[in-house]
């Protein structure tokens, strides 16, 4: 009935609502009370400053239905992200204390207090404010003055409201709240009709607060927690890769280094043949060069090798060569690769990362070698089965199919 | 002949029995649905249980128990061998039964969401197992027969709720078949995997090439059936290969690479058919095509208004485009819209949120990639059973899964399946025409290459007027493997020819020297450049109709190897131009054995190409071969009639008699294609006998050849888990209680896990033994010339490959028919 009134759904202008202010604020960390089935929360994890996602709802089955639908997706860990995701569920009352909500960023309460009973607002209010103290919250409500805009509306808008608040009653709430807790409110709102007296207000009324006070440390954040009662059950949790997780960072990193001095190699090989005796000779002198101006900063080695470039050919020393079976490449010209300068930062993190690969060796003049494994080039020849038998790979390999939709929908 | 004991003899009135029944039995298989409809029994192809149920048919049991117990001991052949098979049972409560029910709303609810809703507010009378697609709702147990729940919508409205049992469902019931797979998928999820396509890998652990920006995650394939005595869930390691860059990258670096000029040919080339996952949801699309006219620009209708592809991602997915001159790709999305609309026509998808899965054709023809891959991926026996038992273990130890499978009264076994196998006995291989030259072969390597030397072949041609071309920079090659030529055959005169390295040299070269009394050309390719090869073939297979061996320099440049290497290209040129290299023991008469495979053209025209192969004497050492092209959505039978009858008029040619009788072993036979094998094919094969001669009716057996499957075994050897060895046969418990089916092991492995072959018999009117079919077809895997060893198909299959494959990859016409009778396509 209201979405058909609106464009988009009433319940879309609230939760883009929350997303610009998450855009605007951007909110490390971000809880919704009463998340029901996620909808909110699906939309935020594609925000990825946020670094904590929550939801808490009293109904345990309908979050255990849709909770998979917010675990991390193969691109989620084909390109992690920069930052750290972890999406917690919990099934609890928003008028329980649990410390694990403490210390966020922003509280959504989207359409929820109009669920509980009048007698325990007061409760949520001391609950979210006093106990939670985020440094934001948005709690919107159904305004009873825009009900008779509805069309065929009787009584509440939901069987299962137990109130409506007029604005008025909805801003006294709030300036209450604010007084008591130390926040300012900002009335807004989402949904209106086109030629609507202005004074009505909005479908769905919204108040955004603000903490005043900054809390000491002790109290905002959330630490004590193995001390205390936790009220909430923990449904779901989930980390979601990150460049923050050591490993994760290593290996996306060594990946991109590997897949480089691959491509680089390949170019080299075009233009084999062609002055690789001349690199080995400048890769000494650049030694010498270096053991004369004793130990140099990055910065200072850069100019030296700008200078030899100055002196030799287009294949000078910044171009990667052959030992062996090994492909050595100077560190500078991989870190001439965006992509492994965005990952790393900083030539010397480079280096670190490097140092503890076993497929790769730094020497001391910063020369990577990537070490040949102990594959060799080899062709097929067209005529000669000589792997007949050993065809396991294109098994396993198998080129994948179209989801094919076998789950019949849980509901 | 086949071990000829005494208590052999003893028993053959059983086995006539036996045979009567199984001729019986497979005109059934043939006739009604393969799809497992009804539960059945015991196996009836396995033939000590199917003889089994002949006997109960006489009462005479005691006596029959005790021949039937002596079968089991003397007259199958082969030595028993404990295994293991991937394979767990599932265990579920005695008598358990699903429920099945339709569920009725009045008033009509539209939406599906809705009507879940409403449904699941009377879980007090419900329970909480239960899947309800919207209009039946499955439960582990019994409501009354109909039962009416009143429920209310958010808006007040009253709603009456009508549901009615319609089906108690056992076990073994397909639906309840794809019911345990639809929970068991739930279980996956449960145990953070991410479903890519049908199988469930795990994202965590990844193994990286990032040479070829490859990620490579472990997984499980799983199914679960119904097998011949229980429910088992058939579950093996699989690995899926991601590319860890967009296809926007990708696009652009191929535009560097080829230019502006060639990009849109190539662009679609590489990319047109492979699968993409979308970075904002967890699906998958194949590229269909490239809208080079779309940008992120263009809009499309969404609801009302038009809204942009890059404003669209923007406000959905809060995802920015970076390059807003990409060209969007296109998938017809195949799946029908909601509540049955028709599909909701094709997706348009932005390069830069597509990641690419799967290997290009390009890749897969990189000999490199292919063989990094492999070593990621190759696991040996107790690496594999290792795996798959934390699998399951991990399932056990779940408490969610858990959890779930209990509420529907399931469960897993913890353990790998338990099963007898046999080892068929090896052959013997004969080298002579007269038969009296024969040698054996270690059973464990199955491969005979040192035993054949200094044993003569059983015919060899003589090789008088040959040419070899080569370029000046391989002279040093070509002249070594002439002297190694030389030295492992008798001494040849050779007039030697120079070609210049470039094509249209190496086509005159062709050209000027190659004429109809040629009985060979060899060339020396410079590289392995598939344009040189398939030049080469063209000309020689369809303009100028002669054998020819080309090899690639590289291969000859190992001194150390070369003595090995002339070997067999002496080998195949013999066998290319008729030659006989070995035989083994065929105990039937006029038997005629065909191999059908074929080779789908994805990249020009998607035609496909259909080859036959089929013996034309008793030693199975001669073969005739066709090859027929067929444009798309024919069906491959419609052209390969012919080139059976060619083959019948050929067996008639050679051996003055039609054949008495026919065994077709067909490959390339994807799932879904069985049936229509069964249904279509086998009646076309029939139909093209009956028309050679009158009343011409031999024995007709059709084998369905499935090399691809997730079935795997390991025999315990010495206190370790190794593979099975070449030969072991099994025929009980994995196999399909519908299905006239065994698995062979044939082949020996160096390295990973060995995989059988599976054989389905779905047509069979020769009255053979299943042992005799089973040791038949052993045999015939011991037939492939290019080979010195046992391959994992049967010979005829392996030519029908490599002629299709030829055919499909270089050639993309019919050969000259006057190759017919030769091995050419080695």
């Amino acid at each position: 009935m209201m979405n058909s009134i609106f464009t988009p759904p009433v319940y879309i202008q609230r939760h883009e609502f929350v997303v610009d202010f998450v855009k605007k604020n951007k909110p490390k960390k971000v809880i919704d009370l009463g998340c029901s089935n996620c909808t909110l929360l699906r939309k935020l994890k594609f925000h990825r400053e946020i670094e904590v996602l929550a939801g808490v709802d009293i109904d345990s089955d309908v979050i255990r239905n849709i909770m998979y639908a917010l675990a991390p997706i193969p691109s989620d860990y084909l390109q992690p992200g920069d930052h750290p995701l972890t999406i917690n569920l919990y099934q609890g009352s928003v008028t329980d204390r649990d410390p694990r909500t403490k210390g966020f960023d922003l509280v959504t309460s989207i359409e929820l207090i109009e669920h509980l009973q009048l007698e325990d607002v007061d409760m949520f209010t001391e609950v979210v404010f006093g106990y939670m103290a985020p440094v934001a919250a948005i709690i919107s409500t159904p305004n009873a003055d825009f009900n008779p805009l509805l069309p065929r509306l009787t009584g509440f808008r939901h069987p299962q409201h137990r109130f409506e608040w007029t604005k008025a009653e909805f801003q006294t709430w709030a300036l209450k709240a604010c007084r008591e807790f130390g926040y300012v409110v900002e009335f807004t709102g989402v949904g209106q009709i086109q030629g609507q007296e202005e004074s009505i207000g909005f479908c769905s009324q919204i108040g955004v607060f603000q903490r005043v006070r900054s809390l000491s440390d002790a109290s905002c954040r959330q630490g004590d927690v193995t001390e205390e009662r936790l009220p909430y059950r923990l449904l779901y949790d989930v980390v979601y890769p990150s460049l923050c997780d050591n490993n994760i960072f290593h290996r996306t990193l060594m990946n991109e280094v590997l897949y480089w001095a691959e491509t680089l190699r390949k170019g080299q090989m075009v233009t084999a043949g062609q002055g690789g005796e001349h690199t080995e000779r400048l890769e000494e002198r650049m030694e010498r060069e270096e053991s004369q101006t004793g130990g140099e900063q990055q910065c200072g080695r850069r100019e030296v090798n700008e200078e030899l470039e100055g002196q030799t050919t287009a294949q000078g020393h910044e171009e990667p060569y052959r030992a062996g079976r090994s492909v050595c490449i100077p560190l500078a010209r991989l870190w001439s690769c965006p992509r492994v300068q965005a990952l790393s930062g900083t030539v010397q993190h480079l280096k670190e990362v490097l140092l503890d690969d076993p497929r790769v060796e730094v020497t001391e003049d910063d020369t990577v070698m990537v070490l040949a494994g102990d594959e060799e080039d080899d062709d097929e020849d067209p005529e000669l089965d000589e792997n007949i038998n050993n065809a396991e790979t294109d098994q396993s390999l198998d080129s994948s199919v179209e989801n094919k939709d076998w789950e019949i929908d849980l509901g | 002949m086949f071990e000829d004991t005494c208590i052999e003899g003893l028993l053959e009135a059983a086995i006539v029995m036996q045979k009567g029944q199984l001729a019986r039995e497979s005109v059934k298989t043939n006739t009604t649905s393969i799809d497992g409809e009804q539960a059945i029994g015991p196996g009836r192809h396995n033939h000590y249980y199917y003889f089994f149920l002949a006997v109960d048919d006489i009462c005479n049991k005691t006596f029959f128990r005790i021949l039937w117990v002596l079968l089991l001991l003397f007259c199958i052949s082969g030595s028993p061998i404990d295994l293991k098979a991937n394979f767990f049972k599932i265990l579920s409560r005695p008598q358990w039964v699903l429920y099945q029910y339709h569920v009725d709303f009045k008033p009509v609810m539209e939406s599906r969401r809705l009507r879940s809703a409403l449904l699941f507010q009377h879980e007090e009378t419900l329970g909480k197992a239960r899947t309800f697609d919207g209009a039946i709702l499955f439960l582990p147990h019994r409501l009354h027969n109909s039962t009416v729940l009143y429920s209310e919508t958010r808006m007040g409205e009253k709603v009456q709720i009508t549901v009615t049992l319609t089906n108690e469902l056992p076990p073994t019931s397909p639906v309840c078949l794809q019911f345990y797979n639809i929970i068991f998928r739930r279980v996956l999820r449960m145990l953070n995997m991410q479903q890519i396509g049908r199988h469930y890998y795990n994202p965590t652990d990844p193994l990286n090439i990032p040479q070829h920006r490859l990620t490579i995650w472990p997984g499980f394939t799983t199914t679960i059936l119904q097998y011949e005595s229980s429910i088992m869930l058939c579950t093996d390691v699989s690995h899926k290969v991601l590319r860890s860059e967009t296809v926007l990258s990708f696009m652009l670096e191929l535009r560097h690479r080829t230019g502006e000029q060639g990009f849109t040919a190539a662009c679609t080339k590489e990319l047109v058919g492979l699968i993409v996952l979308t970075k904002y949801n967890n699906k998958t699309y194949r590229i269909d095509d490239i809208a080079w006219d779309y940008t992120p620009n263009n809009t499309f209708k969404r609801g009302d208004s038009e809204i942009s592809f890059k404003d669209y991602y923007k406000t959905q997915y809060s995802l920015d485009i970076s390059d807003d001159h990409q060209v969007l790709l296109v998938s017809n999305v195949k799946k029908a819209g909601p509540s049955g609309r028709p599909p909701p026509g094709p997706a348009l998808l932005v390069p830069e949120f597509c990641y690419l899965t799967g290997l290009t054709d390009k890749m897969r023809a990189d000999f490199n990639i292919m063989k990094d891959l492999s070593t990621h991926t190759r696991l040996t026996p107790e690496q594999r059973e290792g795996r798959l038992n934390r699998f399951v273990g991990n399932i056990h130890r779940n408490a969610n899964a858990q959890a779930e499978l209990t509420t529907w009264g399931l469960n897993f076994d913890n353990k790998l399946l338990s099963l007898k196998g046999r080892v068929l006995p090896a052959e013997r291989i004969f080298s002579l025409a007269l038969w009296h030259l024969q040698y054996e072969y270690n059973p464990w390597q199955a491969d005979w290459s040192k035993e054949m030397r200094g044993i003569p072949l059983i015919s060899c041609r003589p090789l008088e007027n040959w040419i070899m071309l080569f370029t000046p920079r391989n002279v040093d090659v070509a002249q070594a493997l002439l002297q190694t030529l030389n030295r492992v055959s008798k001494p040849l005169g050779i007039p030697m020819q120079k070609y210049e390295d470039r094509q249209e040299s190496l086509l005159k070269a062709l050209q000027q020297n190659v004429n109809p009394a040629t009985q060979m050309v060899v060339v020396v390719l410079p590289s392995n450049r598939k344009d040189k090869y398939d030049s080469v073939k063209k000309y020689l297979c369809v303009d100028c109709p002669t054998p020819s061996q080309c090899v690639v320099a590289r291969t000859l440049s190992r001194q150390q190897a070369l003595m090995t290497v002339a070997t067999k290209i002496a080998l195949q040129m013999n066998c290319k131009m008729g030659g006989e290299l070995w035989s083994v023991d065929i105990p039937l008469k006029q038997l005629m054995i065909v191999g059908i495979d074929c080779y789908h053209d994805t990249a020009a025209g998607k035609r496909s190409i259909g080859a036959l192969v089929a013996s034309l004497n008793h030693g199975m050492s001669r073969w005739f071969s066709k090859c027929v092209l067929q444009s798309r959505g024919q069906e491959i039978m419609d052209g390969l009639k012919g080139a059976l009858q060619g083959a019948l008029k050929a067996w008639l040619k050679h051996n003055k008699c039609l054949p008495s009788r026919i065994i077709v072993y067909r490959d390339g036979v994807g799932d879904g294609m069985l049936q229509s094998v069964v249904n279509y094919e086998v009646p076309q094969i029939m139909g093209c006998i009956k028309s050679m001669e009158q009343k011409y009716e031999p024995k007709l057996t059709v084998v369905v050849v499935k090399k691809r499957i997730s079935s795997r075994f390991f025999a315990r050897i010495d206190g370790k888990l190794t593979n099975p060895p070449p030969g072991t046969c099994i025929d009980t418990e994995v196999t399909r209680p519908e299905w006239y089916d065994f698995f062979i092991v044939s082949q020996a492995v160096r390295m990973g896990s060995v995989s059988p072959t599976h054989y389905n018999v779905v047509y069979d009117s020769s009255g053979l033994k299943p042992d005799h079919m089973q040791r038949l077809t052993y045999k015939l895997c011991h037939m492939y010339y290019n080979w010195q060893g046992i391959i994992r198909v049967p010979a005829p299959c392996q030519y029908a490959h490599k002629l299709a494959f030829l055919v499909g990859q270089s050639i993309h016409r019919e050969p000259n028919t006057n190759l017919d009778d030769f091995l050419y396509y080695l």
